[in-house]
């Protein structure tokens, strides 16, 4: 089944194209890495995929069923309630986590499938408690973000996705803010979510990693899809010249 | 679970203050006797006048309002079978006041002179002429002597008329190009205060009053035998409203013919001043005997400073009350505001821009005027005197709903754009997202300058004056005014460190409660 599919997807920032003629079909179980320089659109592309920017031009389906819709050359948005039940599809992972300060371990992972999904309280806690071991976080539920290291708060935050049962979780280079110890520890459960079949796409500069858990990367430039295949295809063997200039940079 | 202690610590103490202030607003209300007559279908003739114009008007020791006036305007009431209500009304809004029909007539030592066209008079009752005090031991024995002095008079008084006014004699506006300076003040007890100590050399004021304060002040003063003008003080009634002053007058000149007049005047040490000749020969109903009234407490002892406290106890309701009620209207009216000001339609958008910029912009005072007599002379409304109440607490929380407005923004605009993302992606509502992400962060967020506004405010209630309603300051300076003593305007000020003191504990506590995370 196919989780995510994206076609010709545009962004305009104001004048400024900074996305265009993107398409993207993300399979279920599949890993995908996306990488480029600064500035490519990256970041965009998730936010656009998570509905945090509006998309100009193009389409977007979960699930194989479209939410948004291409209709002479723009993007058009349906109603809220579809727009939430597509979000229920998918989770994200930031940068810079973005816990809720005022909301201790536990209720940062558990307020989202109380209020939002009406789930029943009790099977919810016992989920979140779960995930916060598969973490590695057991003995931290009643503590608040300010008290965690940035390594434990990107746990959490990798764990408040997981609570939400999302079809795809997109991550927006989930390590880069993290000091190069404790990176390790967030890529081993990235890993071990990639092992257990979660569908995946992960913007990363973490090359290594990319070769080892992907089935498909993805090189970015100037707002393009330049090329796409298996890591072995495109970190390894490219013969695309900017491909292999961005690599040798890194 | 902290949270949820923070806020029931917040909504129990909001609840506390409100009871509490309820309870010494009703005791106000009560002892001011401003609670309406059980007859409704009694006429109601409303006197407004300065509560602090003794002897005419003015705040007893017990909390009356009483004075040779107000005797006078109740006998007329117990005569016609009227209620009378005593309506304390700040000074400079007196014109409002009786256009609007918040009040009958003004009736307070009023002078005729310079004013004859611009109110529907009675006949003249009360000579007064302006004189001169000095302290006892001053050099000053004549007018000639003020010479390179400062001389004090109230503002917008006679005696101010009497040197600068459109109709002030060319020796007296002589004699005032001679002092070094004439200075106003806006009640006599300040006046008294500046020549206590020697900041002026002289006040000059109404016989009547003069001779009352010297009295109660004990020998320190004395009243130079020189007058500086004679003048005569009459009822004011709104201009055209004649029917109203012949009723009037016809029984002050009963009241003249049985002797009820003088015996009032008598009371009040005004004998010599009172003018009201007898009218042309006319039957007059024969009146009751009145029970005697006793003579007031005309002894120059001092009240103790719990007297004044307990005196001033129904003033403090009022500004509990007030402070109370702008903060539960103004605090949901900033929160409106702030979401219309934050909207993404510019027009709207600019509105609510243009609202708070004009009142951020403009004088409090200047609105609670606008809002108590704006529904008047705009809209032609007539409105009554408890309708003063309400144009305290409209204005004060269109006011502070602005400033309010604009902490909010600047406290949600605090909080990280990531939040509001990440609670997107998770499929909260936009509601959800301000009640269960946004807000208790914005809360946080603007407690240090909501701390500031909230004092603000405690000290801001004081401008209720400006519409004559009768807070703890107001009380304060007629309690000042009729005591001749300025212990009254202390104890207020203790009061409102005190209660500024109340706020920033439970505002520091409430701060200390969100500490819980950064
Ligand atoms: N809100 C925005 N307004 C205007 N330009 C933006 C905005 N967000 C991103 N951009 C621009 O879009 C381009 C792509 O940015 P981004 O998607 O963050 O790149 P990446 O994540 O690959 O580094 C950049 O040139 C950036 O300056
Ligand atoms: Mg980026």
């Amino acid at each position: 089944m196919k989780v995510l599919e994206i076609k010709n997807l545009k962004k305009d920032f104001g004048e400024k194209t900074v996305l265009e003629d993107i398409s993207l079909t993300v399979n279920k179980g599949e890993v995908i890495s996306v990488i480029g320089p600064s500035g490519s659109g990256k970041s965009t592309l998730l936010r656009c995929a998570t509905f945090l920017e509006k998309a100009t031009d193009g389409s977007i389906a979960y699930c194989e069923k479209e939410v948004v819709k291409s209709e002479g050359g723009r993007a058009i948005y349906p109603s809220k309630a579809e727009m939430k039940a597509a979000r229920s599809k998918f989770g994200l992972v930031f940068q810079s986590f973005n816990l809720f300060p005022h909301f201790n371990v536990l209720k940062n992972v558990t307020d989202a499938p109380i209020s939002v999904m009406k789930r029943d309280r009790e099977q919810v806690m016992t989920e979140a408690r779960e995930m916060l071991k598969r973490v590695g976080l057991e003995d931290k539920e009643n503590a608040y973000p300010c008290e965690l290291s940035g390594g434990q708060q990107q746990r959490v935050a990798i764990a408040r996705a997981l609570v939400m049962n999302p079809e795809i979780i997109f991550f927006d280079e989930p390590t880069s803010a993290l000091d190069p110890e404790i990176t390790a520890g967030i890529l081993k459960i990235m890993k071990e979510l990639a092992e257990a079949d979660m569908t995946m796409v992960i913007v990363t500069h973490e090359i290594d990693f990319a070769r080892a858990v992907s089935d498909r990367v993805i090189f970015m430039a100037d707002g393009h899809i330049i090329e796409q295949g298996s890591p072995k295809d495109i970190i390894d063997n490219s013969d695309n010249e900017r491909t292999r200039a961005f690599l040798r940079k890194l | 679970m902290t949270n949820s202690r923070t806020k029931r610590y917040f909504i129990g103490s909001i609840c506390m203050l409100l009871l509490l202030s309820l309870f010494m607003g009703m005791t106000l209300t009560l002892s001011s006797g401003e609670v309406y007559a059980e007859n409704e279908s009694k006429k109601t003739f409303t006197v407004g006048f300065d509560a602090s114009f003794p002897p005419y008007g003015y705040r007893d020791e017990n909390g009356e309002y009483v004075g040779f006036d107000l005797d006078l305007a109740e006998e007329v009431c117990t005569r016609k079978g009227w209620t009378l209500k005593k309506q304390p009304i700040d000074w400079d809004s007196k014109d409002m006041e009786l256009d609007s029909g918040a009040i009958d007539c003004i009736w307070n030592g009023f002078t005729i002179n310079g004013r004859e066209n611009d109110y529907t008079w009675s006949e003249p009752y009360v000579d007064n002429s302006q004189v001169v005090i000095v302290k006892a031991d001053s050099k000053i024995k004549s007018l000639s002597d003020l010479k390179g002095k400062t001389v004090v008079v109230q503002a917008d008084s006679s005696a101010l008329a009497a040197f600068t006014g459109d109709d002030a004699t060319e020796e007296n506006k002589s004699l005032a190009k001679s002092f070094k300076e004439l200075q106003q003040v806006s009640d006599y007890n300040s006046a008294f205060l500046n020549l206590e100590s020697g900041m002026v050399d002289a006040i000059c004021m109404d016989i009547g009053v003069a001779s009352y304060q010297v009295k109660q002040r004990g020998e320190k003063y004395i009243i130079l035998s020189e007058e500086v003008s004679s003048e005569q003080y009459g009822v004011g009634f709104k201009l055209g409203n004649t029917a109203l002053r012949d009723e009037v007058m016809e029984v002050l000149y009963a009241m003249k013919a049985d002797g009820k007049f003088d015996e009032i005047a008598k009371k009040w040490e005004l004998e010599t001043a009172v003018c009201l000749k007898a009218a042309a020969p006319k039957e007059t109903t024969a009146d009751e005997s009145q029970p005697e009234k006793t003579a007031p407490a005309q002894s120059a002892t001092h009240m103790s400073v719990g007297q004044i406290a307990l005196d001033l106890l129904g003033g403090m309701g009022a500004t509990l009350l007030i402070f109370c009620l702008t903060l539960i209207f103004a605090l949901p009216l900033g929160l409106i505001l702030t979401f219309i000001r934050m909207t993404k339609i510019k027009v709207i958008q600019l509105l609510a821009k243009f609202y708070i910029s004009v009142m951020r912009g403009t004088p409090l005072m200047l609105q609670l005027l606008v809002v108590c007599y704006g529904p008047h002379y705009v809209f032609g409304l007539n409105t009554d005197s408890s309708f003063r109440f309400y144009a305290v607490i409209i204005g004060f929380s269109l006011n502070y709903a602005a400033y309010f407005a604009e902490i909010f923004r600047a406290g949600i605009q605090a909080v990280p754009i990531g939040q509001r993302e990440a609670a997107s992606v998770l499929g909260y509502s936009r509601g959800q997202t301000f009640r269960k992400i946004v807000f208790p962060q914005m809360v946080k967020n603007i407690l240090p300058p909501m701390t500031n506004e909230v004092i603000t405010l405690v000290k801001d209630t004081s401008l209720a004056f400006a519409l004559a309603y009768t807070e703890v300051f107001t009380l304060a300076k007629q309690i000042a005014a009729a005591e001749a003593n300025i212990m009254p305007l202390f104890v207020a000020g203790v009061f409102y460190y005190v209660f500024n003191l109340l706020v920033a504990f439970i505002m520091g506590r409430i701060e200390k409660k969100l500490n819980y995370y950064h």
